[in-house]
């Protein structure tokens, strides 16, 4: 049956020397286009078109997992540091609280996400979550903001909420996360975007393969000082003895600075590392789907081969049974 | 704490890098790069990898950002 088909493609070859439309036999579109890209009355069925895809496939199958593999690296390195940078914003949840349903009037979302693709679905994951944060934040009197870190969030987020965003960050990733740098960032944030309550989006490294998007939630001191007044575990500041002169308005103003930039430095800590962590499970699904597509690509790139050897010698075994017979 | 010490002299009045317009994220990062810059050698050169800055920030205005201002290499500002 495939002999048929081979040979009506090899006659239409002959009748039609313009190359002609996908034939009903569709065998695959590979058959097709050797016939469009052999000359006119050759009769073999050229195997030129597979051999390039198969060797272009192959080159993308070592690309990705070069890519894995320098991804894997990378991760053994911020994991530790990440791991470490724990430790930096714990004491703050213990004292002042993580509180994310407070409600307050101005909220601004801080959407942390990459600046290179190939990372899986994590900005996605990122930016969902920070538009549904945004529609429980917005109500009446209520003002919700973004601010982006990162390309790939910026171009998600403009799409629809173009009004909303208040400032966008790129370049983050020429070097690696450091606290200075967050710093300065937290900064800059602090002395342009007016807030209540800041709300940190970010994917949080569970393990290489999991990773969760969480809201860290960090209040300005006035809010901290109306929470405190109302009572509850922020009520406890009370209780502790302020050394110095400061007042409690002070300390705190400087706490909570202090804590919004330790949790950002965590948040883009954990971010870097669930991006490398998706990229690693990304290229790998993708090297191993390039190899499939290689074993297929061989498979039928050896049926054609077969196919026009036995073509060949059909002809030469019919033109000697013509001279003989 | 130096700010304790300048809260107490000053008696009520805000510490002095509140009162020049720092923040104290600002402030920190001033007394961090001038110890960083008290290591000896081998060691200064690590720490000052550490410091590097470089982004690129934008404000938006209604729905437009403006002109993206680059913040590098300025540690500790």
């Amino acid at each position: 049956m495939a002999m048929a088909a081979l040979r009506r493609e090899g006659r239409r070859l002959l009748l039609s020397p313009i190359a002609s439309n996908p034939s009903p036999a569709g065998r695959s579109a590979m058959l097709i286009s050797p016939e469009q890209s052999a000359p006119i009355g050759l009769r073999s069925i050229s195997t030129q078109v597979v051999r390039n895809r198969m060797k272009s496939v192959k080159n993308i199958q070592k690309i990705t997992k070069a890519m894995k593999m320098v991804a894997a690296s990378k991760l053994r390195a911020v994991q530790v540091r990440t791991e470490n940078s724990r430790g930096l914003w714990q004491p703050f949840t213990a004292l002042l609280g993580d509180t994310p349903s407070v409600d307050v009037k101005k909220n601004v979302i801080v959407t942390i996400t990459s600046d290179k693709g190939l990372c899986g679905g994590i900005n996605s994951t990122s930016v969902k979550v920070s538009k549904s944060l945004f529609k429980v934040t917005s109500g009446p009197e209520k003002e919700t903001k973004y601010v982006i870190l990162g390309e790939k969030g910026k171009v998600q987020l403009i799409r629809d909420s173009k009004g909303s965003i208040e400032m966008t960050v790129t370049e983050l990733q020429k070097n690696p996360v450091n606290y200075t740098q967050i710093s300065v960032l937290a900064d800059d944030i602090l002395k342009n975007v007016e807030f209540d309550a800041l709300r940190i989006v970010f994917n949080k490294f569970h393990s290489v393969v999991a990773f969760i998007p969480t809201v860290s939630t960090v209040l300005s001191p006035e809010v901290v000082e109306r929470e405190s007044e109302a009572g509850g575990k922020l009520g406890d500041l009370d209780s502790y003895e302020i050394e110095g002169g400061e007042t409690k308005s002070e300390v705190l103003q400087n706490l909570a600075e202090f804590q919004f930039s330790c949790v950002l430095y965590n948040a883009a800590l954990e971010n870097a590392c669930s991006e490398l962590g998706a990229r690693m499970s990304a290229m790998d699904s993708s090297s191993r789907n390039a190899g499939e597509m290689l074993d297929r690509l061989t498979l039928s790139y050896n049926r054609t081969r077969q196919a026009s050897i036995t073509t060949e010698l059909i002809e030469i075994i019919s033109g000697a049974s013509a001279l003989t017979g | 704490m130096a700010s304790a010490a300048a809260g107490a002299v000053a008696g009520a009045a805000a510490p002095f890098w509140r009162a020049a317009g720092m923040t104290y994220i600002t402030y920190s990062n001033i007394c961090a790069s001038l110890l960083r810059s008290c290591l000896k050698e081998p060691y200064k050169a690590d720490a000052a990898s550490r410091e590097k800055v470089h982004f690129a920030i934008s404000k938006w205005a209604q729905g437009k950002p403006e002109k993206p201002v680059i913040r590098s290499d300025t540690p500790g500002e």
